[in-house]
């Protein structure tokens, strides 16, 4: 009994044995030709890959580094003007308190008078006021009537007194309008504590201002507090106050820059400080990604990748298809050639068994003649006896059988035998006439018609008369065989390429089928099995070596019931 | 041409005897030996054959050499090879060695006597009658 783990890998080797043989032919080169295709398409397009990617994202790099920096000049650039708008309307305010003695801003006159001065030259200051040192205001040019409000616990009035000037965030106030105040404060003439300055600008100048920044990149502006509240008129007039989250970052000095993504947009934004106020200035810029060079160079390393992508698949398709082709066409030539040689090997290994077994033959053969012979000597010595006659017949009989078996073994070594080319210029066309001499009359006994039709520029070849005679005597009998009575037998020569010379027997007879074609030039092959036809199987497998070994070519074109040709090449 | 002395040497004594018996009916003066060193003892004890039918494949010494050692006894003797393993080579060899002609057996009595008369012809051997 077979031990259970060598049953197993039995089974297992068994198994991998079926499944190659499955593997035929045609699949193997189909999923070489897709390894091929894969392999050479990794290779292509490897590098393409790689540089559009480099490029991508150096390109990338490069577009968001040059979007930053305009965001940060724009920035720059924004701050500067808001902060010298907010400068210029200190200053004038700086310029009123320090013109004008407290006292003559108490007068209406003076202080309308400056007003509208102040006015004149900043668009957007809603009043003008003077507030006491005791936080009551004093005096007022403006729309709203605010004197004596009490101002102590502004924070703004507070500020102003702790900081000497300030300007505040935006904020409803008694007035109930959204406004940002800029005040300055002095000390009394007496001394008796501080009075201040103060100047309302209404949030809608600001806006406008911050509306005049809007650009293609630039796509809001706008102002928050320290705590992130917006500072524009319309965030006083919702309900709920628009509120950013401000970035931990310190933003007393220069601009913070971030990435952010904003309704399904990649944007950037910019933070600064605006000098002397408790605002932020934040600016949103369009994100690299945006810009229409981007997509435009996006778009356009999508279609050179696809068109790479396409023009390589082509490419490697048809480079795949060719050297798989190329391999099977060499493989192929290479089995044929193999195949070729085991045709070769074959008839020379039969041919020395043909030889060993014909002249063992050959000595017995030879006794039984000699030996008949003697016996006829004999009988032709001795007086008449009865049966004398018949014995005399049976020993021509028996002499008749030794000669029959003589040509079989002389044929039989004719085919082993290995007889030397003698090479010379031969003119094939007078070798099928000397061919045709020998049994053109047997053809014609049999009314089988002989046609010809000879190139009769053919060049000479360097072949060996005798043999050359051999393969022709040989084919186109068979062919005079096959045609049969009153059959039909073509031959023809031409020259079919610069240096070969091609000879065509064909004949009219009964065909053969696949099978016999393939057979054709075995040994002992034989078709002649009718009674009054008999072969040996040696006179195509003879001409086969002998062809072969004059250098040429030998093939059978056959059809069932319409003919066969056989073809013979000759090098020149 | 009758009673002329023809030797045939062959291992295979069958043929050898009765071959020698068919010439015999023939009018010639046949022996024959199964091997070459009996045929050379033959000869050098003066039966001086005019022809020798020789085969090529023998024991101790081959019929090539055979024919080397009669054409050194005497060049005027033709030799014919009647043999079952022939070659071209071997004729050719033969050819240069002074052989006559070159059989294949099985040979009919008939085509042997009439080589036989080919060979004696070149000679023209006297008939001892």
């Amino acid at each position: 009994m077979t031990p259970p783990s060598l049953f197993l890998s039995s089974r297992f080797h068994k198994g991998l044995r079926h499944g190659s043989d499955n593997l035929s032919g045609q699949d193997r080169y189909r999923r070489m030709r897709r390894w091929l295709l894969a392999i050479l398409f990794l290779i292509a397009m490897t590098p393409v890959v790689i540089t559009a990617a480099l490029n991508y994202l150096q390109y990338q790099e490069l577009l968001r580094e040059e979007a930053e920096n305009n965001a940060r000049w724009g920035m720059e650039s924004a701050k500067r003007n808001l902060e010298t708008f907010l400068e210029k309307l200190n200053l004038s305010i700086s310029l009123i308190a320090d013109a004008y003695p407290h006292r003559e801003l108490l007068v209406q006159e003076n202080i309308d008078l400056a007003f509208t001065r102040l006015k004149r030259d900043h668009k957007g200051v809603v009043d003008l006021s003077v507030i006491g040192p005791n936080g009551i205001q004093k005096s007022y040019a403006g729309p709203f009537n605010l004197l004596g409000k009490d101002y102590r616990e502004s924070p703004w009035y507070n500020n102003t007194l702790s900081r000497g000037a300030y300007i505040s965030e935006a904020f409803l106030g008694f007035r109930n309008i959204p406004h940002f105040v800029v005040a300055v404060s002095r000390k009394m003439p007496d001394g008796g504590g501080n009075w201040v300055l103060r100047a309302s600008v209404d949030t809608e100048t600001l806006d406008k201002f911050l509306a005049s920044l809007h650009s293609e990149i630039v796509t809001d502006v706008f102002l928050v507090d320290e705590s992130g509240t917006r500072q524009s008129t319309a965030n006083f007039r919702k309900q709920k106050r628009d509120q950013i989250v401000l970035p931990e970052l310190s933003l007393k000095k220069g601009v913070i820059l971030t990435n952010e993504f904003r309704s399904e947009k990649q944007v950037i934004r910019t933070y600064t400080p605006i000098r002397d106020t408790p605002w932020i200035l934040v600016q949103e810029h369009v994100s690299h990604q945006s810009k229409n060079s981007w997509i435009q160079f996006r778009r356009q390393t999508l279609i050179l990748l696809l068109s790479c992508a396409v023009l390589t698949t082509a490419l490697v398709y048809w480079i795949a298809g060719f050297v798989t082709a190329t391999i099977r066409k060499t493989e192929k030539e290479r089995e044929a050639m193999l195949a070729q040689a085991e045709h070769t090997n074959k008839l020379a290994s039969i041919g020395r068994l043909a030889a060993g077994v014909a002249h063992e033959i050959n000595n017995p053969l030879a006794i039984v003649s000699a030996k008949a012979q003697l016996a006829i000597d004999l009988l032709q010595r001795s007086s008449e006896f009865e049966s004398r006659e018949k014995i005399l017949a049976s020993l021509a009989g028996l002499q008749k059988a030794v000669a029959r078996s003589r040509d079989i073994t002389h044929r039989l070594l004719g085919f082993a035998r290995r007889m030397e080319v003698k090479l010379q210029p031969v003119q094939v066309n007078d070798v099928i006439e000397e061919v045709l001499s020998f049994i053109g009359q047997e053809a014609s006994y049999h009314h089988i018609a002989i046609d010809k039709e000879l190139d009769l520029d053919l060049p000479s070849i360097m072949s060996d008369q005798g043999q050359l005679q051999q393969i022709l005597l040989n084919i186109i009998n068979n062919a005079i065989d096959a045609a049969g009575k009153g059959g039909k037998v073509w031959i023809a020569t031409a020259m079919i390429q610069p240096k070969t010379v091609r000879i065509e027997i064909t004949d009219n007879g009964p065909g053969m089928t696949a099978e016999v074609q393939k057979k054709i030039f075995e040994p002992f092959f034989t078709t002649k099995t009718g009674k009054d036809k008999q072969g040996t199987g040696l006179g195509l497998a003879i001409s086969y070596g002998l062809v072969k070994k004059l250098g040429g070519e030998i093939e059978v074109h056959s059809e069932v019931a319409t003919g066969t040709t056989f073809a013979l090449s000759f090098p020149v | 041409m009758k009673g002329q002395k023809i030797l045939i040497v062959d291992d295979e004594t069958e043929f050898a005897e009765t071959c020698a018996e068919c010439l015999a009916f023939r009018g010639f003066d046949a022996r024959w030996t199964g091997d070459a060193r009996s045929a050379m003892e033959v000869i050098n004890s003066g039966w001086h054959p005019a022809v020798v039918l020789l085969d090529l494949q023998m024991p101790e010494m081959n019929g090539l050499e055979t024919l080397s050692l009669i054409k050194q006894f005497d060049q005027d003797i033709e030799v014919i090879i009647v043999t079952a393993r022939g070659s071209t080579e071997d004729g050719i060899e033969g050819m240069q060695r002074g052989l006559f002609d070159y059989f294949m057996k099985p040979v009919e009595i008939e085509e042997l006597v009439e080589k036989i008369h080919q060979a004696l012809d070149k000679n023209k051997y006297p008939s001892p009658d």
